[in-house]
């Protein structure tokens, strides 16, 4: 949306929290990610440098933590130090933008270059970024990646640019960039169903990590179309929004947000990972 | 615009509309894209060529040959250009799914590091030579007026498959020889073996989603093991309620390990042990102990608890647990990976653990009959260890005189003692046919460079099929690159037409060849289309073709198992080297893939490294901590590497992970990290002769040197009391979600 439309509505985006939240919204783009199903294995994260076209960094830049993976895999161990041996396995977290409903990265942009979208995603205008880095201090996810210097050159060098997506640009140094949903992908989702005359259907497209992930952890869809597979999982899960804790009938389910308590409203619902109790 | 009915945005509309029409009708025309050839000429987009639509994806159904597993993909064509790869959701193995190396595809092709043109050794030095002069060396040193003697010559690859591997057998056969070095790093050859003796199926199907329980003995079935995606796939159902346990035994965590509910450490060399005291507690309550012959019985009887747990320093009280667990779910299932393979007794202790199967009643209930695949010659040649050796010993013995290498690299997977780089020499003419500057192409004398997978036409049949078999059928998913340059099947049909015009000159090029073979196949294959044409474009459109296999039951037939005393502590050596395959950098073979060497390692997260794990008290006995740098020693050899402190490691291993090291292979791989399989000794497996990658011993020297190891997340392992990754117990899944 415009700049016009952000400056407009700036205060129903920003305080419409506390009233019930934003309601205006045409689509709510969602993800519900089962840890019981996630394996780790990084195909999300790869199919993202290959929708996305993210820059691949090298070692010392990725040392000085300049990488760009939108998408990246979070592994824990949360075994008690005394124990000898990681005896439960990992704890992976793919994490990615949340995609806020009252995303802490917004208001702090001085020149409204990342601001709300009408399908609730926090979209980033890149020519509109100066660089200032207050959003990626603000987010609490650590998901915005900024881009230090200049990586057309060095990440793509010939033929490899030819695999670049022609439907998202190349970001250059200076601009700060995250995980978009695949609005790309988006795009030419519901400028289908319009000319079609119809609603974008649930499952006709998805994003490159939910499209990629071997075991399905991932599942992408609009929290306002009833039907779709993800606005069924959050409410099974009886995940509300606009909550900053979960106040659950059955408080035994598994759908959480991550760090919900700062007030960011996330659009992104883990399940929880489990663990037999066999040690 | 007034009066001016069709404006910008209905002329869009109509492109659209068409655009979708090109969508549905799909084709074979990839190959008249022609747009990227790199020619001045600017193409008007008012007429553009047919299936081109500017700013509109065509996907075109191919086959991913990242590993051998053979999944099938979509690829994302627009202006001519392969942008994206994903999983083709009518494949029976991966539907729709695709891994990181499968995704990585797209750098393959698009390598900036890809040889060009053709390479010949002039003054001791690879230099530029024309096609032409290409195919006149080919000739002369292997065409039919070389007079080679057959036994003289010999094919060294990958795994081949599909109507290639049928050509490469007639080549074979036109020049007289019967040397097919077929060399897999990665490969479940030894368990291939055993299944083969046991269940009469080298490798019968598994039914993950079935178990309701697994036991791993260090098979990665997540990562590396045979067909990683399909078997990620069937777990998600295997997870699903009621969820199934899985326990993972292995001496080094695999990223399947990193998944299990119990993860148990082993002393590396003694699986078949704890198996044989599984074995022995099962039937001692009562196991159905039919169909297990009595001098097996009392090899079994022999694994008492303490005896077992001495030998492999896992708890009794845990073997215990792990044997009622197995009793309580069933039907379980129990595999054996590369850890229980990789030693001089390999065949044994792995057919210990698949015994466990037959005790267990597994067989025909999560081990299912594969059958017969109806076209055995187009079953992919699988790889093995085996064939390095042998092909090694060849060179020594200056048994070849022209050897062709395609889809391997033996100069760089061979360990250090076979001395494989000077045993070339050895070898007067040696092609390699190969996309990339790998070690073994810059020791060749002729280099031809191969098209890359979304460039070439074939067709595949993996060793592994799912519940539904298939052929896999590979298409162009673009012009090619670099004009001249071959696939596999169109230099295999050159080679034979100067030998055999008569038969094979009547195909103008591979894609003719297939079409006539896929039109040659029976008519009950070719379902409702009307003729030749429709049935090969529909086939290429789904990008396979099912077929049925005959199955034969399997039989249950335990094996005699004789496991040799354990080695006990070997003072000059203590530590046992854990060469660990990743999903990633595989056998080495994706190191010069950006994205795979920026994508950290699933479990100890570093990128563009190599590392040395080993056991907090290992590292602490040595005063070593994270970012030393070790010295690790062999019989055969030293590398050195960054030590990497673990909780996920026996305390008597060290791994280094596979496929860093590399001395050549492009500017994205070479000089980075190093090889673990250089300092390998000669340790095969005593029944099948495979090369044993986990039986070397080695010692470890603190070099009071630093390295810093870059770690995604900068090493932080600790939620510090956030809920970040939570977790709940099995109990309250099911209580919420079904038991």
């Amino acid at each position: 949306m415009s700049l016009q439309n952000v400056l407009e509505n700036w205060s129903r985006y920003r305080k419409g929290l506390e009233e019930g939240g934003f309601h205006d919204y045409e689509h709510r783009w969602v993800m519900a990610v089962d840890l019981n199903l996630c394996i780790g294995c990084n195909a999300c994260s790869t199919a993202c440098y290959a929708e996305n076209n993210l820059a691949v960094v090298g070692k010392d830049r990725y040392a000085q933590g300049h990488s760009m993976h939108w998408m990246r895999i979070e592994r824990y161990w949360d075994e008690a130090p005394e124990q000898e041996f990681y005896e439960q396995g990992a704890s992976f977290l793919p994490m990615m933008c949340q995609q806020c409903g009252a995303a802490p990265c917004e208001p702090v942009c001085p020149v409204v270059a990342t601001y709300h979208t009408p399908d609730g995603l926090n979209a980033q205008v890149y020519n509109r970024c100066i660089g200032s880095r207050y959003c990626s201090n603000n987010c609490p996810y650590k998901v915005r990646y900024f881009n230090f210097w200049s990586y057309p050159e060095s990440s793509w060098p010939e033929p490899l640019n030819m695999q670049l997506n022609p439907d998202l640009t190349v970001r250059d140094k200076g601009v700060m960039e995250k995980c978009t949903f695949c609005v790309q992908r988006i795009r030419v989702a519901k400028d289908k169903a319009k000319m079609e005359n119809r609603k974008v259907k649930d499952g006709e497209f998805t994003t490159a990590c939910a499209q990629a992930c071997p075991p399905n952890a991932i599942i992408f869809g609009d929290q306002l179309d009833p039907d779709s597979q993800v606005a069924k999982l959050w409410s099974q899960h009886q995940v509300q929004r606009v909550v900053t804790k979960q106040e659950k009938e059955n408080p035994q389910l598994r759908g959480y947000r991550v760090l919900e308590e700062l007030n960011t409203d996330p659009s992104v619902m883990y399940l929880e990972r489990v663990r037999e109790a066999l040690v | 615009m007034s009066g001016n009915d069709l404006n910008r945005r209905d002329f869009l509309k109509i492109m659209g509309w068409s655009a979708a029409g090109v969508t549905l009708a799909g084709c074979d025309v990839a190959s008249t894209v022609t747009l990227e050839e790199g020619k001045e000429t600017v193409v008007s987009y008012l007429s553009p060529e047919e299936y081109v639509i500017p700013g509109v994806g065509v996907w075109y159904a191919s086959t991913c040959m990242q590993c051998a597993a053979y999944c099938g993909i979509h690829g994302r064509v627009r202006e001519g250009r392969t942008l994206k790869l994903e999983g083709n959701p009518d494949s029976p193995l991966n539907v729709g799914k695709l891994c990181q190396m499968g995704q990585s595809g797209v750098q393959a092709h698009y390598n900036p590091d890809r040889i060009t043109k053709p390479l010949a050794r002039k003054d001791g030095k690879l230099a530029e030579i024309s096609w032409d002069e290409a195919f006149k060396l080919l000739e002369q040193k292997a065409g039919p007026a070389a007079n080679l003697a057959g036994e003289r010559f010999a094919w060294v690859t990958g795994t081949v498959s599909g109507h290639q591997a049928v050509l490469l057998a007639s080549h074979l056969e036109a020049v007289g020889s019967k040397n097919h070095f077929v060399h897999e790093t990665i490969a479940p050859s030894v368990a291939q073996a055993v299944q083969q003796d046991m269940l009469g199926e080298a490798l019968p199907r598994l039914a993950l989603d079935k178990a309701k329980l697994i036991l791993s003995f260090g098979a990665d079935f997540l990562g590396t093991w045979v067909s990683p995606t399909h078997f990620a796939t069937q777990y998600a159902k295997f997870r699903a309620a009621p969820r199934g346990i899985l326990i993972q035994v292995e001496p080094k965590m695999t990223l399947t390990g990193g998944n299990a509910d119990l993860w148990v450490p082993i002393r590396p060399g003694t699986e078949g042990v704890l198996a044989l005291g599984l074995a022995n507690l099962l039937l001692q309550q009562g196991a159905d102990a039919t169909g297990i012959p009595e001098g097996l019985r009392n090899t079994i009887s022999a694994y008492d608890l303490a005896k077992v747990s001495d030998i492999t320093s896992v708890p009794g009280a845990r073997i215990e647990r792990i044997a009622a667990l197995l009793k309580q779910h069933a039907p379980s299932l129990v595999l054996a990976g590369a850890p229980v393979e990789g030693h001089v007794h390999g065949y044994e202790a792995t057919a210990a653990v698949l015994l466990l199967n037959i005790i267990l009643g597994n067989i025909d209930q999560t081990i299912v009959a594969n059958g017969e695949f109806p076209f055995p010659q187009l079953v992919a040649k699988s790889g093995n260890r085996r064939s390095l050796l042998a092909f090694a010993e060849a060179a020594q013995n200056k048994a070849l005189d022209v050897v062709f290498f395609h889809g391997v690299n033996p100069v760089y997977t061979a360990p250090a003692y076979l001395k494989l780089d000077e045993q070339l020499q050895n070898i007067p003419f040696k092609v390699a046919f190969t996309q990339f500057p790998d070690e073994t192409a810059m020791l060749a004398d002729l280099v031809i460079p191969a098209s890359s997978s979304i460039e070439d036409w074939g067709t595949h049949v993996a060793a592994y099929q799912a519940e539904q078999g298939a052929i896999s059928v590979q298409q162009p998913l673009m012009e090619r690159l670099y004009p001249g340059s071959l696939g596999l099947g169109d230099l295999l049909l050159t080679l034979l037409k100067t030998r055999q015009a008569d038969k094979y000159g009547a195909w103008a090029d591979y894609y003719a060849y297939l079409r006539n073979a896929m039109a040659a196949l029976p008519a009950d294959y070719k379902g409702d289309a009307p003729n030749d044409e429709e049935f090969w474009n529909q086939t290429l459109q789904k990008g396979l073709l099912k077929v049925t296999s005959q199955t034969k039951p399997l039989k249950a037939a335990a094996l005699e198992v004789s496991l040799p005393e354990p080695a006990g502590a070997n003072a000059d050596y203590p530590l046992h080297l854990v060469p660990y395959a990743q999903l990633g950098l595989w056998d080495g073979r994706h190191a010069n893939l950006p994205w795979i060497q920026e994508a950290p390692d699933q479990i100890s997260k570093v990128v563009w490294d190599s590392w040395a794990e080993l056991h907090p008290t290992t590292a602490a006995k040595l005063g070593i901590q994270t970012g030393d740098i070790v010295e690790i020693t062999s019989e055969n050899g030293t590398i050195r590497a960054a030590a990497f402190v673990f909780k996920g490691i026996h305390p008597e291993a060290i791994a280094v992970p596979m496929g860093q090291g590399h001395q050549e292979y492009g500017r994205y791989a070479k000089g980075v990290g190093v090889n673990p399989l250089k300092i390998l000794n000669p340790v095969v497996d005593a029944k099948t002769g495979e090369l044993a990658l986990y039986g070397t011993r080695v010692k470890i020297a603190h070099t009071g040197q630093k390295h810093q190891l870059v770690l995604e997340g900068h090493g932080n392992t600790s939620q510090l009391g956030r809920k970040l990754s939570s977790t709940v117990s099995a109990e309250q899944f099911r209580n919420t979600e079904g038991a």
